[in-house]
């Protein structure tokens, strides 16, 4: 057998391994999209493809049509977590996503199964994957996969109009840790409103920021995290902990479940000087 | 490393076994130089009852319709002469998904393309409609007829056509059975 062949028997039994841990899920109206069997009863999949808010039908790898009731979602990182009763169906292999490099082979699989393949392109904000590979209609949700069958993240094809993206298994693992820790997914909250700004060249210059943008803060809650620290209408936030905030998708980016209660420091400027101030991320209040 | 320059060996194995299928000057699509001197191509690459078939050494052969099948998308050509290569067959119904695939034909002129891919699926695009090998692979106009093989260079069917990014083929058990009742 020549290297080819070899190659090809690996990719197809990477999609038999990781294809037992597969499920179709039917969370829209039109199009169905993927999940993974991510931990014993619970299946992750892409958020932005469960329009319903409590019960879903999934169906099983073997065929069997089970309901799954919407256990947390973490809509920055478009990841829901589904809990499911599937005794009898795999768990999948999730391998360490930190490993991955641009150049790797990777396989993106869909529920059926189906598959494409390609490679790892570039690294995106948060490490996210930015893949060249398709993902097919309905490939959402679904397992991306390296060429042993180890599930190294979830497609999704909802959190960008350019890229063909995955989120990689580590930023997946911490939205089912904290799931597991406090039975839901709580969302991290500043309170604030901000639009990008243009940050003016002398003052880059001369506290020597290397950014062009940053946000600007147009509006801050009562009682919130962000009106406690002193932040102010008017103050441009520039970094937030060792994250760079260049557009608001930064900031929101940054407020991953796992930094509730976490106190970081929002590095601003007020009237063009410099300042820290240290915030208390709070959780969003929960609708009633 | 060796499997990219197994993919070199695997084109050149590809481009000796696949046609162009012309009429009066003009590229029809793609056909594969079956066992026993003759050629299998889409029915939508032959309208007529004849067609030319040049070979990858240039050499041009007169071939006849013998049989064709709109409903498969198949058609047979009656090559005349001997000591044409054939392409190997891979048993029907082996492919897997994620298995490696590549097809070789004459998209749009470009004369013996290589493209590479997986399988993506097996089975139909619609609801109730008929099942094709779906392939994680580029194809365009020119591919017509042409060889999907696996990494061995077996053919494991025939390229149809192309829906989106995903390239249609037809498997290679629907192809054997035409080319044997086309024969008896």
């Amino acid at each position: 057998m020549n290297g080819l062949q070899s190659l090809s028997n690996d990719l197809a039994l990477a999609v038999e391994r990781a294809g037992r841990a597969v499920f179709a899920v039917n969370g829209r109206a039109r199009l169905g999209s993927t999940g993974v069997h991510w931990r014993p009863g619970l299946v992750v999949t892409a958020d932005h493809t469960v329009h319903v808010d409590e019960e879903v039908t999934i169906t099983g790898p073997d065929g069997r049509a089970l309901t799954a009731r919407v256990a947390g979602r973490d809509p920055t990182i478009d990841v829901a977590v589904l809990k499911v009763d599937a005794p009898g169906v795999a768990v999948a292999d999730v391998a360490d996503s930190d490993a991955v490099r641009v150049g790797h082979i990777v396989l993106a699989l869909g529920a059926g199964p189906r598959a494409s393949w390609g490679v790892v392109s570039s690294m995106g904000e948060g490490r996210m994957f930015h893949l060249d590979l398709t993902l097919y209609p309905g490939f959402s949700g679904g397992p991306l996969v390296d060429p042993q069958g180890r599930v190294v993240g979830i497609n999704t094809s909802g959190a960008s109009r350019h890229w063909q993206l995955a989120i990689p298994a580590a930023a997946v693992n911490r939205v089912v840790d904290e799931l597991q820790r406090r039975g839901r997914i709580p969302r991290a909250y500043l309170g604030v409103s901000t639009q990008p700004v243009r940050l003016p060249e002398p003052v880059r210059q001369r506290l020597n920021l290397d950014q062009q943008t940053a946000v600007i803060v147009v509006e801050v809650q009562s009682g919130s995290p962000a009106a406690a620290a002193g932040l102010t209408i008017g103050d441009v936030i520039v970094s937030l902990g060792a994250t760079r905030i260049t557009d608001p998708t930064d900031l929101k980016s940054t407020l991953r479940p796992d930094r509730v209660g976490e106190s970081i420091t929002a590095s601003v400027l007020r009237g063009g000087e410099p300042r820290d101030l240290q915030l208390t991320v709070g959780e969003r209040p929960r609708r009633s | 490393m060796n499997a990219l320059i197994d993919i070199a060996a695997l084109a050149e194995q590809l481009r000796r076994v696949t046609v162009e299928v012309t009429d009066a000057g003009e590229l029809l699509g793609s056909g594969v130089l079956w066992p026993a001197g003759c050629v299998v191509t889409n029915a939508h690459v032959v309208r007529r009852p004849e067609a030319t078939l040049r070979l990858v050494d240039g050499r041009c052969l007169r071939a006849r319709v013998l049989a064709r099948d709109a409903e498969a998308d198949l058609a047979l050509l009656g090559v005349p002469g001997t000591g044409l290569p054939a392409a190997t067959l891979a048993e029907p119904d082996t492919v897997r998904i994620g298995s490696f695939v590549a097809a070789v034909g004459h998209p749009l002129g470009v004369r013996g393309a290589l493209s590479t891919g997986i399988v993506c699926a097996i089975g139909p695009i619609e609801r109730n409609g008929r099942s094709w090998i779906q392939a994680d692979l580029h194809l365009a106009p020119g591919n017509s007829g042409g060889p999907l093989a696996d990494a061995a260079g077996s053919i494991v069917g025939l390229n149809s056509r192309a829906a989106g990014p995903l390239a249609l083929a037809v498997p290679m058990s629907v192809v054997t059975r035409f080319v044997h009742a086309a024969r008896v």
